[in-house]
């Protein structure tokens, strides 16, 4: 039996270099008998780009950080059926268990299955549910599927966590005609890219959990609302699309049975608050991107004010499995208020990067440290900030929290939809709720008071603070403002905007007050706090980095000791940069 | 549709299933604070002004989060406040937030800096349109006296008139004199009185502050008092302002005119001597003092005691009064010491008692002298003699009557607390004036015989609250050149007995209420911003000659005529908002306490634009309720405005930003009824 090399391309390892890797596997194995073909991504970001080599469906090896130069070598060793001359490209076991430690369900098939192919798709299990729930007989009624979803226990892996079940249902019993099953495919927190992931290594997966909840809400129409920024996906969801509508799986009278139901795929322009379910529907309906007042919800009038009911992608990618598997199975993962599984994007200062789906209960720490190795360079972990611009940060103390919606929610952070940004030691958190800030003022669509003044006021104390210009007060300032702006703002966009903040001083106040007291950054990071010194007693009087310096914030006489002039310095580096005997400290 | 019951800030409210909270509470007579709602067009709910805590949501639980009163359906048993301390701070920090992108005027530079805030550019804009009596009616809910005190205010208004920076300030005193003049001399404007309370209130002093002390609580219906120890009424206005800037007549005809309101005058009555301060306290329900300032200060040289040496307030009583007969100065020496406007007043008094010469000794120069630039010109004209940087040091008599003033020289040092420079004695540097009669005018003190009850400040004057007026007695108010800061101007004094009176008429009603100015909006404006402005030249007030005038006491000025003051009038640039009195940001935003300069930050700023057939838009007002898109696209069918950009830089612009779409304005002017602020304005 021949060998099957697999190139996994994602959008990030086609980013690593993954086309040139295939287009050179591609060249060298002309002739040969060994099958090259794509999969997904399979989450782990620092090892790409990624190929995979299998014999009757059984992966023999994995390689990583594969160069187009290391694609001749490949072809060979594949050829001849020998792969120990490829074991210096194999990933370690350390690096293995990244994935071993992990239960993945919503990720079940990303960069195991090739996205393009439905047969790839079906051959994995894809459409076995929707084929259960539509079966002739012994089918399930509507009411049927979402009992079991209630069962599971799944509730919105977007962010807010609300029982899906209870969405659905709601959207079921609204009376309307037309009604509307909608994929909030707009992910937009920094650092967050599990959906993407999930659409552009899996698609059918994601169509068949929205073919399962159309058929339970009674909607005749699904829409995907997916970010134009990811161009990938929407050919990779439009291909399938095709392939399912082919095959029967989408259209009128699915599968024989009397359901049917269209599918619309719309490129959402890069609006941060078009997440925001209501927002999202203007922006569907051809209007501004605004949220609207809720109640009423979307379950009772949504799209064209008609029933409608929005989850996010990683949600509808739990949906075959669970009907598949039932929902005791997935309700057996996880802890009492939170079942199943969740998906998380590490990033940061992180050793190994990419995705995690684990159970529900495990700890910060069991995904930071056992899964994700820790910090890299070996420095200290500071905090992991949570739930992107909605979210907050946890410090080191709190590492043994567990992953659990309520307990996430007791530090001031929040589940989100999982994006998971590591720090170390030489993170400043001032910069940091500076940076979300700065996110959710650029991304504030200008609707309520609250949000569009009250986060360009917050972004500005706290830019001011980073320039250690910061007053008195400002800290609580922040703090009533913070407060404020929950109580008052019109959407969820606005009233999480001031949760990074909150908790960085929550847990990090004494860096406020070194920044606005001592005009200094613990951290070291913040650059105009900055104060590059000569240290006469290493200085050789050598004039290098007076000749570096852009700004001449340098002078000595030669051989003996300099002095920066901190007025002119523009705090730059190139002077520490390029001394050679370490006498230019920075504190 | 079935009624329900819900409960807004403790009002048991009836209102049909199904409509809002805000709906529930307008129906019933409730305002719930709001911006950007109007029943024209739907829900938005971007000012969050209508937030309100659910106490009780029908079964005896609060909801925890706040609800936006304009979309939240009332609920059967919903017991709700809009006046929590959550709900308060909530509206706070939005009309904070709202305030610290707000660039406009809600009043004129030249209102604000009116001690007694008349809306000089109200008036202003009556007297363009030829509407007097209107004039004085706006003139009149500030001050009862306008054409006694357009004659002598030294207006502060025009110090701040933008009009200066494109060329002069509106002359906006006489412009006040002017109108005031032509009611009188028809139908006067009279204030309408409420019913009688039956409070009774005694104000001691019947100058401007106790005359307007008195207008006022007359006005809500107490019956007031006045008791003056001199003759006449009119205090500082009758007996320290010489005639010649105010006859006396118009004096009268104005204080006339209070007295016809009902206000009780008695005269000739002094505390301590017909009748004390305890008197008056046992026998009425509140007491003002407004004793004024009138005793001349001493100026600490030797020879004060001589005869020939007097205060100045006493020299302009004496003739004013007419109590004693004019001095007879014919070839007397005059040497008047002190810069303000009583030396003024008192040189050209003496003047025009005949004397032979008169100096002004004053120890700065021209420029630092306190005194109004025309009087001191107007003087001069007259032949009022400066010294400058010369200060007293002895009087020297013979036989007991002055002789000589011994003036020691000056010179300018560095510059004191006021930012004036403070004169510095150039050493064993002394001038000698021969000199028959010097008057003190450097500054009035009160004197309280009769007051010793109340607690007095350190420079001598009565302690008086600055929010209550209340002194140390819990009944007793004070006010005037008797209290605190000591003497100032009269518009001064007639401000703070405005204020005094809204404080005692609440008093009266049973809750005390101090007196908290109000949060303003300003902008700073630049002479670039109104460069494009034509420049008209302020008009000159007709005077009589200085040879004729300074021979009797008659008016200097002959007054405005009516083309003079409609074209003075027409020079305002009408800085203050259009809509201050409609506008509902402003009243919100004194509901509570805000401090918006504690959030201060980047602004947006727009230039007004006039776009929209006759609309003028303000961006700088607009607080983005939408409410103009809304109602051009939902209830007018045009669509021609939009929102354009996102967060803190989202403006009201064309649809589309497509200055095309314009052109199908059809002047509605809806969007202009529906703004809560100034931002729109219709041109007429």
């Amino acid at each position: 039996m021949s060998i099957r090399i697999a190139v996994g391309q994602g959008s990030c390892g086609i980013a690593a270099g993954a086309g040139k890797v295939y287009d050179a596997l591609f060249a060298a194995l002309q002739g040969s008998e060994v099958s090259l073909g794509v999969v997904g991504c399979i989450g782990m970001c620092w090892l790409e780009p990624i190929v995979d080599l299998y014999r009757d469906h059984t992966l023999q090896m994995r390689l990583v950080q594969v160069k187009p130069e290391d694609a001749e070598r490949i072809a060979k060793a594949c050829c001849h059926g020998d792969l120990s001359a490829l074991n210096d490209l194999a990933i370690s076991e350390e690096d293995a268990a990244f994935l071993t430690k992990q239960t993945r369900i919503a990720l079940r098939n990303c960069g195991l299955i090739d996205p393009n192919s439905l047969e790839s798709a079906v051959e994995a299990g894809g459409y076995s549910a929707l084929r259960k729930v539509l079966a002739k007989q012994d089918g399930m009624t509507p009411e049927e599927v979402i009992a079991c979803i209630k069962e599971s226990g799944l509730a919105g892996r977007g962010g807010a966590g609300f029982p899906t079940w209870f969405k659905w249902n709601a959207a079921r019993q609204s009376a309307g005609e037309e009604k509307y099953l909608i994929c909030n495919a707009d992910e937009g927190d920094p650092g967050a890219f599990m959906d993407r992931a999930v659409i552009e290594s899996d698609p059918h997966t994601l169509i068949e959990g929205m073919l399962i909840a159309a058929y339970a809400i009674g909607a005749k129409e699904a829409l995907v609302y997916v970010r134009a920024e990811y161009p990938l996906a929407i050919k990779r969801l439009h291909a399938a699309l095709a392939q399912a509508k082919e095959a029967g799986y989408v259209g009128r009278h699915i599968l024989g049975s009397d359901f049917s139901c269209e599918f619309r795929v719309k490129a959402g322009a890069g609006a941060f608050v078009c997440g925001e379910e209501t927002a999202l529907i203007e922006s569907l309906e051809g209007n501004r991107g605004m949220p609207r007042l809720k109640p009423p919800f979307p379950a009772a009038a949504g799209y064209w004010h008609q029933p409608s009911n929005i989850n996010n992608v990683e949600t509808f990618a739990n949906v075959s499995w669970i009907i598949d598997h039932g929902g005791a199975a997935f309700a057996a993962m996880g802890t009492p208020d939170s079942k199943g599984t969740k998906v998380f994007a590490l990033t940061g200062k992180i050793r190994r990067g990419g995705l995690v789906e684990i159970p529900m209960g495990k700890t910060l720490r069991d995904v930071i440290f056992d899964i994700g190795g820790g910090i890299r360079d070996g420095k200290d972990f500071k905090a992991v900030q949570m739930g992107g611009p909605s979210g907050g940060c946890i410090p080191a103390s709190l590492l043994d929290t567990i992953i659990d919606y309520k307990a996430l929610g007791a530090t001031g952070a929040i589940m989100g939809s999982g994006g998971m940004v590591v720090m170390d030691e030489t993170t400043c958190m001032v910069s940091m709720a500076k940076f979300f800030l700065d996110f959710t003022a650029e991304e504030s669509c200008g609707k309520c008071v609250h949000c569009r003044i009250g986060t360009k006021r917050m972004q500005e104390i706290l830019t001011r603070i980073t320039e250690g210009k910061g007053r008195k007060g400002d800290v609580e300032l922040l703090e009533e403002l913070c407060n404020a702006i929950k109580d008052g703002a019109l959407c969820g966009l606005g009233q999480t905007a001031p949760n990074p903040v909150l908790t960085t001083i929550r847990y990090f106040r004494d860096e406020f007050t070194a920044h606005i007291e001592e005009q200094r950054c613990p951290a070291g990071s913040c650059t105009a706090l900055r104060r590059y010194t000569i240290d006469p007693a290493n200085c050789k009087g050598c004039t290098l980095c007076a000749k570096k310096c852009p700004v001449n914030a340098i002078s000595g006489s030669v051989k003996a000791p300099h002095r920066i002039d901190l007025d002119v310095c523009i705090r730059c580096g190139q002077c520490m940069a390029a001394c050679k005997f370490h006498a230019i400290q920075v504190g | 549709m079935s009624q329900i019951q819900i409960t807004i800030n403790g009002k048991l409210c009836h209102c049909e299933e199904g409509i809002s909270i805000l709906q529930a509470a307008m129906q019933n007579g409730i305002e719930i604070p709001n911006l950007c709602n109007d029943e024209s067009v739907k829900v938005y709910g971007a000012c969050g002004l209508c937030a309100v805590e659910v106490l009780d949501d029908g079964s005896g639980r609060p909801m925890p989060k706040l609800l936006r009163a304009c979309s939240a359906k009332a609920m059967n048993g919903y017991v709700v406040r809009y006046d929590t301390e959550r709900v308060n701070q909530s509206r706070k920090i939005a009309l904070e937030l709202l305030m610290s992108d707000h660039t406009g005027d809600c009043m004129a530079p030249c209102r604000l800096n009116c001690p007694a805030g008349t809306d000089c550019q109200g008036y202003v804009k009556k007297i363009a349109e030829g509407d007097y009596h209107g004039a004085v009616r706006l003139m009149k809910e500030k001050l009862p006296l306008p054409a006694s005190i357009g004659r002598v205010c030294p207006h502060p208004c025009e110090q701040n008139c933008r009009r200066a920076l494109v060329e002069q300030p509106l002359s906006i005193a006489f412009l006040k004199a002017f109108a005031a003049d032509r009611d009188l001399e028809s139908e006067t404007y009279r204030a309408e009185c409420l019913p009688d309370t039956g409070k009774r209130v005694a104000i001691i002093g019947g100058g401007p502050a106790g005359l307007t002390a008195a207008y006022f609580l007359r006005q809500k219906g107490h019956a007031v008092t006045i008791f003056d120890a001199s003759a006449k009424m009119g205090g500082m206005l009758r007996y320290g302002i010489p005639a010649y800037r105010l006859p006396k007549t118009v004096l009268d005809r104005e204080i006339e005119e209070i007295e016809a309101m009902g206000v009780s005058m008695q005269n000739r009555v002094r505390i301590g001597e017909q009748i004390t301060l305890e008197q008056l306290r046992a026998d009425y329900d509140a007491v003002i003092v407004a004793v004024g300032a009138w005793q001349s200060m001493a100026m600490r040289c030797e020879g004060e005691s001589l005869s020939g040496v007097v205060g100045g307030i006493q020299f302009l009583h004496d003739i004013s009064s007419g109590e004693k007969a004019a001095p007879d100065l014919q070839g007397k020496v005059v040497a008047v010491c002190g810069g303000g406007n009583t030396a003024m007043d008192a040189c050209r008094t003496a003047v025009r008692c005949g004397a032979d010469k008169v100096y002004v000794i004053y120890r700065r120069t021209r420029e630092e002298m306190p005194a109004d630039a025309v009087e001191i010109e107007e003087a001069a004209e007259e032949g009022v003699i400066y010294r400058y940087l010369t200060n007293p040091a002895e009087i020297i008599g013979e036989n007991g009557a002055v002789r000589r003033i011994k003036l020691q020289v000056m010179e300018l040092g560095e510059p004191d607390a006021s930012g004036r420079r403070s004169p510095v004695p150039v050493e064993g540097k002394f001038e000698l004036l021969d000199v028959d009669l010097v008057i003190m005018a450097i500054g009035q003190k009160p004197a309280l015989a009769g007051f010793e009850a109340l607690e007095q400040t350190r420079k001598g004057t009565i302690a008086a609250d600055e929010a209550t007026f209340l002194t140390n007695l819990p009944d007793v108010y004070a006010i005037g050149d008797a209290t605190n800061r000591g003497a100032d101007i009269a518009i001064a004094a007639i401000g703070e007995a405005n204020r005094c009176a809204a404080v005692v008429d609440s008093a009266l009603c049973g809750a005390l209420k101090p007196y908290r100015a109000p949060f303003l909006s300003k902008r700073e404006v630049t002479a670039e911003m109104l460069a494009d402005r034509e420049k008209i030249a302020r008009c000159t007030m007709p005077t009589r000659p200085a040879e004729v005038r300074r021979r009797d006491f008659d008016e200097v000025n002959l007054g405005l005529t009516e083309a003079m003051a409609q074209a003075e009038a027409k020079r305002c640039l009408e800085c203050g908002c259009h809509d201050y009195n409609e506008c509902k940001l402003i009243r919100y935003a004194n509901m509570q306490p805000i401090d918006p300069y504690r959030l201060a930050g980047q602004k947006n700023i727009h230039e007004k634009e006039r776009k929209l057939g006759s609309i003028e838009r303000d961006p700088g007002k607009c607080i983005l309720c939408g409410l103009c898109v809304r109602v051009c696209e939902e209830d007018a069918k045009q669509g021609i405005l939009g929102l354009v950009g996102r967060g803190f830089t989202t403006a009201i612009k064309p649809e589309f930003q497509d200055d095309a779409v314009i052109a199908g304005c059809k002047d509605c002017a809806k969007c202009v009824k529906v703004c809560p602020t100034g931002a729109l304005k219709l041109l007429g």
